[in-house]
This record gives C-alpha cells, structure tokens and sequence, in this order.
C-alpha cells in the first residue's frame, strides 16, 4: 500500500467515523428524543411550574384570609426554587387530577404529599423520598422500656380505629402476647390517650405525631418507622434533567438540615 | 425411543399443572342481617381462585346479596355469538357460597356503537341489540340469576356516551329491556333505575337530579316496565340517620326517591340498594374517617333492615377491586387488593355474627 494509498484510508475512516458521531449528535438532539423539553423550557422561562392539591394541611392549604398557599410543600417548592435559581408557579388541583395535569404538561412537577407509587413508575420519575409520613410508635417521653414494636407484649396500643393503624395493630396481635388495642376516633384523640396515661403506646402517621410533639410535646417517636410512606416528587417521564436537578436539590436540603427544618416548622 | 421418551419427560416436566379450583359444597351465609351485600368487582378478575376467594370472604363476612356487572361487550363480542365462560363462573361460584347475585348490564360492544364512541353510547338503533342480548343473558341464567338492572346511572350524561341523559329515552330502554327479559323468564325481576344521586341544575349537559328524572321516567310510562327499583344510596360526609332532603345528597335520600315512587301508586314495588356507602380517603373531600365508615356502614346495614321495610337489600360498593385504582376509589373497598381484610372487613363481620 502507498503512502497516498494509506492516507486516502485514514481519511476515509476518518469521514466515516466523525459522520457517525454527527448522525449519533443528530439523532439525540435533532430528533429530540431522549432530550429533556420540559428542562429546557424551564431554563428558558425561569420558573417552575409546581401542580398541588391544596387541601391537605400542614403539608399545604389555602390561607383563607390571605389566599396564599402555606405549608410544607410550599415552602419545600420555593426551598427548591431558590437552589435552583427558578420562580416557582404553583398550580392547584385536585388529588385525582394531579398525574393528568403532569402527564398534559400542565405543570412540570408534583409536589403535594405524594406517597411513591410503585404502579406508576411507568408513567412518571419520581425523587428520592423528602419524608417518610408512614406509621410511628410514639410512646410517652419517660417510657423506658419501649423501643420498638416488639416491646409491646402485654401492654396496650392505642390505633385510630378502622385505619391503616387499626390493621397493623390487629396483625400485632396475633403475634404478640398480651398485647391489647385501644380504638381511638382519631390519631389526635390516639396521641391524648396516650399523654393521659389511658395506653402505653399509639401507633399513628409520622406528621400526626410530629405535630403533637411540637404543640402538645410529652411523647416521643421510637424506633424506626413501622410502615413506609415515602413522599416523593412527581415529574413526567421524559424529563430526567429535571428529575437529576430535584434530586440534587433535595439531597442538598437533606444534608443541610433544611428538611428537617420544614418539618419541625410545619409539622 | 429412548430420545423420543426424554422428550416427552422433558414436556411433561416444562408444563405447568393446570390449577385446580373446584366449587366445593354448597355454602350457606350465617347473619343476622339477610339485607346485607356488597358490589364485587369480578368482571376483570381472570383467576378462578380469586374469584372463589373473593366470593368466599363475602360469605364469611355475613353478607347474602352481591351486586355484579356483567358487560354485554364482553358475552356477545360479536353479534349473536355468545360467551358465558366467565360469567357462568362467577355466577357458579357465588350461588355456591350461599350468595344472591343481582346481574347489572351494560357496556356498549364495539359492533353496536358508531366507531370512536365510548362503551355507553347507545343509539336507539341498538336498541333491538341491547334487548336480543337481555334475552340471551337471562335465558340462559334462568333458575340462577333472579335480578337483572338494566342500566346504569342513566341520570348521567357520561353514561349515555356523553349524550345528553334522557329519561325518556331511558324508558324507551327500559320497555325493550323487560319485554325481551320476561319473554326469557316470566319469574326475572327488573330492576331499573339505579340513578346517580345528584344535585344536578335544570338543563345540566352532564346530568339530572335523580329525583326528578324519577318523575319523568312514570310520566313516560316506565311503570309498566321495571319490577323493583335499585337505587344508589352514598352518604358522602353525612350519617346514615341524616335526613332526607331534596337539597342534599345523604343515604337518606333514598327515601325521596321511594316517595316518588309512591306518588305514582308503585307501594307495591320494592327497592334495593345496589350501590353505596361511604368512602375513608385521608384526603377526599367526600370522605370521613376509618372510624366513621365502620360506624355509618354498619348503622346503614341495621337502618335497611329495621326501617326500611320497602327496602330489600343494601349492597354497598365495593367489596375489592382486582387492582388498584389509585384513586380514592380505593377507600370504598372492604377487603385489599391482596385479599387483607380492613378493620371494615372484621367490624362489619362481627356486627353480622351478633346475638340476634
């Protein structure tokens, strides 16, 4: 082979593999698909557009006498705004309608309480979780001798009857000597039975038990949670820029301490 | 021949053993209460163990009656070809544990509604088609199905395929629908109706207030064409003993309805309910509390039967859903998807294994 030859080769090899990087650059960006539109448009606009079920406080509600939103996922929204640099627009709607909403394209995340749902991981990215709102033990603030569910044989546990509480308890039963249920109306009447000496323990939803702590205190959380459910952020199923900038968000409000923060203002 | 034999033992090995449900002894529900029921959700559940499971725990929980749908799409897929595979196992299933089944149809197939409509558009063309399948449906569970709805909620526009709900046209319904079934089993009773309970305003394109479009069904002649009324009786945020009133929609309301009912000399007929209840979503505006569902159900199931003589049964939506609606809905449900009874399950049970 000449030296022409040989160059006339490199050169073709060349051509050929810099047109596959084009065609490959092309194929990402020209075609759009894989590409994060809702990121883009963020970026452009500034401003995040956050979808919210208003009604379901403290994680959110309206000021009836200022018509502004308040609460935890409002203030984790503008939390997020502020890290990433974006206003945020909160769009309330209902519960049910809030998939759909970000599915249309109406808003460009969910942020409203939502507990991970494993069924849609199909139709939607969601965060890592920003607070666990599942079942606690709370037990009073001298209990000793309680430090998990398993502590509980021969005493009684205090549930808000026909609840998700109600149905742990009863499987507690079965497998746990002695121990006996107290049906409240309530997880706040379940939390007062408690600080009134009635039971030894009450199984209830962490934000319930959050909130008594702070305003009425006298009670602790111990152990770990006994059943999960994982708030997370919602955000449609292209939009993985997005998605990898919440996540870095949140994990920074993680680390420096601005979570826990939030929760103790508002739960 | 050796080869030949490793072949078929390797078939033999690879195929899974077909499951094995068999119907078992006849069963009987042992309650105090005979009017108690619950809607199941069985037309999407494939499995024949779930759906003897399903029927068994209803049984177990006190309840005799159930409510289920049977979609004419789904047993005549094509029109005059028949399908009964499923829906003669459940009804098989049920009437062996003991249970009264009260058929609901509808569910528009492809071949009888224009293309692009939903499964509730019915032109009055089809309604020949609609009535020839009541005919073939309760012919052929003759001596096992005893209680036909024709139609659901009638008083909503979306039932209708979005188009505008017509009492009138209803009736008209109605009238192929009972000829057609008496033809099949002069014992057959039709129950119609079913209305949405709703507060909906005059001249509302999504629907009518179910009193109302009552009125308009006797002024069109539907008396003559309906054995028993089914009603759809939710109490929302209210309890059972709320009262009744035309402004609000509470499980009382159903006593309106059977006022209606009496002002067009129908004391004769009974009612049943056939869906309602209350709903425990933390989150819903229309739901109570766990505490509170226990509470008003079982209040309910005690009201139908002490009160409410007209009344013959009270089937509360929904037993279980085959998997989960993740919506609200899921609230309605006395047992999970997983077969896990609430405490609405063992509280409802308990109140049906009382001391009489």
């Amino acid at each position: 082979m000449g030296r022409k030859t040989y160059a006339r080769h490199v050169l073709l090899i060349l051509v050929i593999g810099l047109s596959l990087v084009a065609l490959g650059v092309w194929y990402r960006l020209g075609r759009g698909e894989g590409m994060d539109h809702t990121w883009a448009v963020i970026q452009q606009a500034r401003v995040l557009r956050v979808g919210m079920d208003a009604s379901y406080p403290p994680s959110e509600e309206l000021d009836e006498t200022t018509g502004e939103l308040q609460g935890y996922d409002v203030e984790l929204a503008r939390e997020i705004g502020r890290r990433l640099d974006l206003e945020v627009q909160f769009v309330n709607i209902g519960f049910d309608g809030l998939y759909d909403a970000l599915i249309a394209k109406k808003v460009d995340a969910v942020i409203s309480a939502l507990p991970y749902d494993p069924f849609r991981t199909q139709d939607v990215f969601y965060t890592i979780s920003y607070f666990n709102a599942g079942l606690v033990l709370v037990a009073r603030e001298s209990e000793t001798e309680i430090d998990s569910v398993d502590d509980l044989s021969g005493r009684t546990l205090g549930v808000e009857w026909g609840s998700d509480s109600d149905a742990q308890g009863r499987r507690m039963v079965k497998r746990l000597d002695g121990l006996n249920l107290h049906p409240y109306p309530t997880p706040l009447d379940t939390l007062w039975g408690l600080k009134n000496g009635e039971v030894e323990a009450v199984l209830v939803d962490a934000v319930s038990a959050h909130h008594f702590i702070k305003h009425e205190g006298a009670v602790k959380i111990v152990g770990e949670p006994v059943t999960d459910e994982s708030y997370v952020i919602a955000v449609g199923p292209t939009s993985t820029e997005l998605l990898s900038a919440l996540n870095a968000a949140l994990l920074a409000l993680r680390d420096d301490g601005t979570l826990i923060r939030l929760r103790d203002e508002w739960f | 021949m050796r080869l030949a034999a490793a072949v078929l033992l390797l078939w033999l090995v690879g195929v899974p053993p077909k499951a094995i449900v068999v119907l078992g002894p006849q069963q009987y529900v042992e309650t105090i209460n005979p009017k108690m029921g619950v809607h199941t959700r069985l037309t999407d559940e494939v499995e024949e163990w779930k759906i003897k499971r399903t029927l068994e725990m209803v049984r177990e929980m006190g309840a005799p009656w159930i409510v289920e749908y049977f979609p004419w799409a789904y047993y005549e897929p094509q029109k005059g070809h028949f399908n009964w595979e499923h829906a003669d196992m459940v009804v098989d299933h049920a009437r062996r544990q003991g249970l009264t089944v009260i058929a609901r149809l509808g569910f528009v197939p492809e071949w009888a509604r224009p293309k692009g409509s939903t499964v509730a558009y019915l032109h009055r063309a089809s309604f020949d088609d609609f009535g020839e399948f009541v005919y073939a449906f309760v012919s052929h569970f003759r001596g096992r199905i005893k209680h036909v709805i024709i139609w659901n909620e009638p008083n909503l526009s979306l039932e209708w395929g979005y188009q505008p709900a017509s009492p009138e046209y209803y009736t008209e319904l109605l009238h192929f629908a009972y000829v057609q079934a008496k033809q099949a089993d002069p014992d057959v009773q039709i129950l119609a109706g079913a209305l949405a309970p709703t507060l909906a305003p005059e001249g509302s394109e999504w629907g009518m207030d179910d009193l109302v479009f009552l009125q308009r069904m006797y002024d069109a002649g539907a008396q003559d064409y309906f054995d028993m009324l089914a009603i759809h009786a939710y109490g929302w945020k209210f309890p059972p003993d709320d009262p009744a009133a035309v402004d609000e929609v509470n499980f009382a309301r159903a006593e309106l309805l059977r006022q209606v009912m009496l002002r067009n000399g129908d004391a004769d007929k009974k009612c049943i309910i056939t869906e309602g209840g209350w709903n425990d979503h933390p989150r819903w505006t229309k739901a109570v509390r766990p505490g509170q569902r226990i509470e008003y159900t079982i209040r309910a199931y005690e009201k139908v039967l002490e009160e409410w003589d007209w009344c013959e049964g009270a089937v509360f939506w929904a037993f279980r859903y085959p998997r989960p609606a993740r919506t609200y809905q899921d609230y309605y449900t006395f047992v999970a998807v997983d077969f896990t009874p609430k405490p609405i399950y063992w509280e409802v049970q308990e109140y049906a294994r009382r001391e009489s």
